[in-house]
């Protein structure tokens, strides 16, 4: 890549040819905006973005909304004025975000939504069915109890899109299991550290009744299993998570997490690149792409 | 001669012990409401639980109590808390470092954001909202360039002991503990102790007594830093990572358990043990709300109000005390 | 009793008490002021007039007694409740609303409608506006804001007020305070214009020749309680000043004058911009330089400036010869200089902290180890001081703030005394104490030179000066203007180099 702009470099030089600086300037840039870079899925799904781009060669200018629509919003009137070539954004949020999608719509420039929704409708969207990965996880807890016994679920920030869709989908499974009874639903607002707390309490309160813990998250499910495993109690107890960190699947490499689901965030941010650079060329692309959810637990995990 | 048991001195003892005895009834009350509702709230594995779970929570506490009492506020607590944690954990990986390197690395990590606070507050004269609020922003953003966004995990678990149980005592609930005898006993028996409530009484007096006001407070904010970076270790224990987004809105917490402690946030009156109470109180309360499965959305609203319940039933008392 | 009984009484407080704080500010005082009267309220400061006005316009509450308006008892909840029923009181700082015009000040409250529901006429605003100005045959611009008029003008406005709103009885603190004698002047016409229209006065200065001019009825207070009450013309000025000192001017001095030691401080040509200007004072060993002057006229600034609390800009203080520098309260006690400030409330006493802390707070070194205090020694301290000083405390472990204001007081004497200064700075120790404090204060003052300690007293209580100084230095505008022997000055000649020319 670097041999190439050299090369570039000495022909523009030595010929001194505009229409070789042309193609120079030609180089396609997509801006893109991020719900939270404080976030290891979003980290990773942006670190697949810029792997994408640097392989086709196109330029990435990142943002990062840091949760609030607003500043996002604004990121993407910044992009508008810097005529990029195509946008890919991150939504914080449903409706608040939506006025970046008509911005980009109303100045011709081509937006994907990548991993999570709008209520405007974008270019396209690269991302996966939220309710899937609930579904895949409290499939996988019915089939470790035979379809009976005590479930906790341990809820997002309350309110969230991500938390209303993977209870629906959680709820949905247990409708299929009247055998699987759910003790409580509590939200550990996605930390870690709550999630210690709030499973110690749980520990308490419903004692040898819980067979399983189903996490939104990971790091819920983290700080669940500290709990458990404190309490000694690991051995009765199956715990599943969602989004498929480092230390989850390091956790169920070692045979301590039973199972968590991946959200395939390299297939969405590459995916979502890929859909950006054909949309920004004019060429048509699918307007929704469903990107699935794998189940992994030990005997899957190492081939991720 | 001492025990005098005339009407003046009686009255001074319950003006003295007054709101914090409103505090220990209502702490009381609610540990046996919950015992009927709950019976295994008394369990000693479940009470084991609260004191480990107020650990955290009690460190910024105690730490932001100082800072309270000479009239200033620390917003910092949150991200300083995430900071030493993941200062921590990079420096717990197994077989990297001795125990002492992390735990010490932590607490220098706090102490620095609790130093640069106070030198901004007492060098600088910038309000402390102001100060601490520029803090919090920039300790949360070093956590994140620290730790790249993601969790720093793989720590040695000899650290993670911080967080477990030794003789059947939480270590967290020791350390607390220990902390909060030092607190308190320096508030009450050293100089910078006695000098820290004349500051928040009456800056101007303090002054005119020839007593160091900014240094004092610059030892305030740095001693609540200490302590945030220690809270930062022991949680990163805890949960066996150092995380970039812990303890968001953490000072909050700790603010309100210490003026529910009877702690003025106009400065001047406080102690350490009205803190504890304080802070027991909303570990109970966070540990019955969850015994009880009383909703998520529930929960915020009884938190809340009971913060400003206890407060303004602290402050009325008060009010009655003066008239 | 009084001849015009004819005149009901408009306003009035019948045996009416009030604390602050444990010290009492009025005790049983009766007064009254009846229709097209104006009845003078005199004494010195500290006497109580302000605290009985504000019970009159609803500012405080009385403890004790009960106010009166035209005969009917009535209890005002606020400033606003003695407004409805036509009560104004002028306050010594005016409040009047400053961006806005001499018209919308004049009716505020009070606009005239217009047509649309929640909009002001302002036509008939302007016309009712000069109307009220024309009464006092006054010719102010109605349009101007009001903050560009002068104090005087200010006031007429607030009079005009008082007569748009008809009010029943008017309340004028220290009105002629700041103003000049043409405008005191055309204030007593405005007064005159008020009085023909019926409404009663209540008038509170401090000037002789004023009183005797406006006034119908005189009382006078002194340390809480009712003096006097009579007609103008029945009171000579010899016997009004009696009065008002009451006994106490006669006891004369308090100490014997003593032989000046060597000299413990001088100050030469100590400046700062904007509080004083080229002071030189000396202070000698068991000697009291009393420090006289107007509030505001630089006596405070030039202590502050000794103890390190707002350094001088220019200019040499010498202790002992040498000269220092002074940049803290620290530094000027390593000097051996101790000081009780001014305002013990705001600058002296730690509220919330017990009679034993606050003693011994600035020199707790004394009562440490290292940083660690030693109790047994702070208690044995803080005894002997509140046994040295007299302070009287039912327990060294109470809080400051619930004492008396002369036991507060003696509390920051105990703690600046506890350093064992070789210079002490007193500013205003006896204001707003009782009599028996004020006794055992200036007790502990003579005491001190008598142990060979240097002394400067400011205060505002020239007699409190001219009892205890051995030399008066007299300031005025942040400049030195005499230096008088107390034993021979009167104190009409200390007033004549204070009093602004």
């Amino acid at each position: 890549m670097k041999r190439v702009m050299w090369l570039a470099l000495a022909v523009l030089c030595g010929c001194g040819r505009p229409q070789q600086a042309g193609k120079q300037e030609r180089q396609v840039v997509i801006g893109v905006s991020l719900l939270n870079m404080a976030n290891e899925f979003i980290v990773t799904l942006q670190a697949a973005m810029q792997e994408r781009a640097d392989e086709l060669g196109v330029r990435l200018i990142v943002n990062d909304a840091q949760r609030s629509p607003e500043r996002q919003v604004q990121q993407v009137e910044t992009l508008i004025a810097q005529r990029v070539q195509a946008i890919v954004l991150n939504p914080c949020e449903v409706e608040a975000s939506s006025p970046a999608v008509l911005k980009a719509r109303a100045a011709a420039i081509p937006l994907v939504n990548v991993n999570s929704e709008t209520a405007a409708q974008p270019a396209a969207f690269v991302g996966s069915r939220d309710e899937e990965s609930a579904e895949l996880a409290m499939d996988y807890i019915a089939q470790r109890l035979g379809g009976v016994g005590g479930v906790l679920m341990m809820e997002g920030y309350m309110g969230q899109a991500a938390q209303l869709k993977r209870s629906a989908g959680a709820q949905a499974v247990l409708a299929r299991h009247p055998g699987l009874k759910l003790l409580a639903s509590q939200s550990a607002e996605w930390d870690r550290a709550k999630a210690v707390t709030l499973m110690e309490n749980w520990l308490q309160a419903y004692g040898p009744s819980i067979r399983a813990v189903f996490a939104q998250n990971d790091e819920m499910a983290m700080g669940a299993l500290l709990a458990v495993e404190r309490a000694g109690r690991k051995r009765e107890i199956v715990i599943v998570g969602v989004d498929a960190i480092r230390d989850a699947l390091q956790a169920v490499k070692e045979g301590r997490l039973d199972a968590t689901v991946f959200q395939d965030g390299r297939a969405q941010g590459r995916g979502a690149i890929d859909a950006a650079l054909r949309l920004s060329r004019g060429e048509t692309v699918d307007p929704e792409a469903w990107i699935p959810f794998r189940l992994v637990t030990r005997d899957t995990v190492e081939t991720l | 001669m001492r025990y005098r048991f005339d009407r003046q001195s009686l009255t001074r003892g319950l003006t003295v012990w007054g709101p914090r005895l409103g505090l220990v009834a209502a702490l009381l009350t609610t540990c046996g409401v919950l015992a009927l509702l709950r019976p295994h709230f008394l369990s000693l594995a479940n009470l084991t639980n609260v004191v480990r779970q107020v650990s955290i929570n009690g460190l910024l506490a105690v730490g932001v109590t100082w800072v309270l009492l000479t009239g200033g506020v620390d917003l910092s607590l949150g991200s300083v808390v995430a900071l030493s944690g993941v200062v921590a954990a990079h420096l717990a990986h197994p077989g990297m470092y001795p125990l002492w390197v992390p735990i010490t690395a932590g607490i220098a990590a706090g102490t620095a954001c609790g130093g640069i606070n106070g030198l901004f507050v007492a060098r600088g004269g910038v309000p402390p909202f102001i100060a601490t609020l520029g803090m919090m922003t920039a300790a949360r953003g070093l956590a994140l360039v620290l730790s790249g966004g993601r969790p720093v995990s793989n720590m040695s678990p000899t650290l993670t002991r911080l967080a477990g149980d030794w003789l059947h005592v939480p270590v967290p609930a020791l350390i607390l503990g220990g902390v909060a005898l030092a607190a308190g006993w320096t508030l009450r028996n050293t100089r910078p102790g006695r000098y820290l409530f004349a500051v928040g009484g009456n800056e101007q007096a303090a002054r005119a007594a020839g007593i160091p006001v900014r240094g004092i407070k610059g030892l305030a904010y740095t001693v609540c830093g200490a302590l945030a970076g220690l809270a930062g270790v022991v949680l990163a224990a805890r949960i066996t990572t150092g995380q970039p987004n812990a303890g968001a809105g953490y000072e909050l917490d700790a603010i309100a358990a210490v003026v529910i402690g009877g702690t003025s946030l106009s400065g001047g009156v406080g102690s350490v043990g009205g803190t504890l109470l304080g802070v027991l109180l909303m570990g109970v309360i966070g540990n019955g709300l969850d015994l009880l499965n009383v909703s998520s959305y529930y929960q915020q609203i009884v938190k809340g109000a009971i913060i400003v319940g206890a407060v303004w039933f602290d402050r009325r008392q008060r009010g009655a005390r003066v008239k | 009793m009084l001849d015009n009984e004819k005149h009901a009484a408009v306003l009035e407080a019948c045996g009416v008490g009030k604390s602050f704080g444990g010290v009492r500010a009025l005790r049983d005082v009766s007064f009254d002021v009846r229709s097209g009267e104006v009845h003078a309220l005199m004494g010195e400061n500290g006497a109580g007039k302000s605290t009985l006005v504000k019970l009159l316009a609803g500012l405080h509450r009385p403890d004790a007694g009960t106010v009166r308006v035209r005969g009917r008892r009535v209890v005002f909840r606020s400033p606003h409740d003695a407004l409805r029923r036509g009560i104004v009181m002028m306050h010594q700082e005016l409040m009047p609303v400053p961006e806005l015009s001499v018209a919308e000040n004049l009716l505020l409250g009070r606009e005239p409608r217009g047509r649309l529901p929640g909009t002001i006429d302002r036509r008939a605003l302007r016309r009712e506006a000069r109307r009220l100005l024309g009464l006092l045959e006054l010719h102010l611009p109605v349009d101007a804001p009001m903050r560009t008029l002068s104090v005087a003008g200010m006031q007429t406005v607030e009079i005009a007020r008082a007569i748009g709103a008809n009010a029943a009885a008017v309340i004028m603190d220290e009105p002629s305070a700041a103003i000049s004698e043409r405008e005191v002047q055309a204030l007593f016409r405005s007064i005159r214009t008020l009085k023909e229209r019926g409404t009663a006065i209540v008038y509170i200065t401090h000037k002789m020749d004023e009183v005797f001019r406006i006034a119908d009825r005189i009382t006078v207070l002194r340390d809480g309680e009712r003096v006097r009450t009579d007609r103008a013309d029945r009171f000579s000025e010899a016997g009004l000043i009696a009065a008002m000192v009451g006994r106490e001017l006669s006891a004369g001095r308090l100490r014997a004058r003593t032989a000046p030691g060597e000299r413990l401080l001088e100050l030469r040509g100590l400046s700062r911009p904007g509080a004083f200007h080229d002071v030189s004072l000396t202070v000698r060993r068991g000697e009291i330089v009393g420090l006289a002057g107007l509030m505001g006229a630089g006596r405070s600034e030039v202590a502050a400036a000794l103890f390190g609390l707002a350094p001088a800009a220019s200019g040499e203080i010498r202790v002992d010869g040498r000269p220092v520098r002074v940049r803290s309260p620290a530094e000027a006690m390593r000097l051996g200089i101790g000081m009780v400030t001014e305002d013990r409330r705001g600058s002296g006493l730690v509220p919330l902290l017990s009679v034993r802390e606050n003693i011994t707070l600035a020199h707790l070194a004394d009562c440490c180890r290292g940083p660690f205090i030693r109790r047994a020694r702070e208690t044995d301290i803080a005894a002997q001081a509140i046994a040295a000083n007299g302070i009287k405390t039912s327990d060294p472990d109470q809080a400051v703030e619930q004492l008396s204001g002369g036991n507060q007081q003696k509390v920051v004497i105990a703690r600046t005394l506890l350093g064992r200064p070789r210079l002490v700075i007193l500013d205003e120790p006896t204001r707003g104490i009782d009599i028996g404090a004020k006794r055992d204060v200036h007790a502990l003052i003579a005491g001190l030179a008598e142990r060979g300690c240097a002394v400067l007293l400011i205060s505002s209580e020239l007699p409190e000066l001219m009892a205890l100084a051995d030399r008066l230095i007299v300031m005025r505008q942040g400049q030195v203007t005499a230096e008088l022997d107390p034993c021979t000055v009167t104190q009409e000649e200390v007033l004549s180099y204070a009093l602004p020319v």
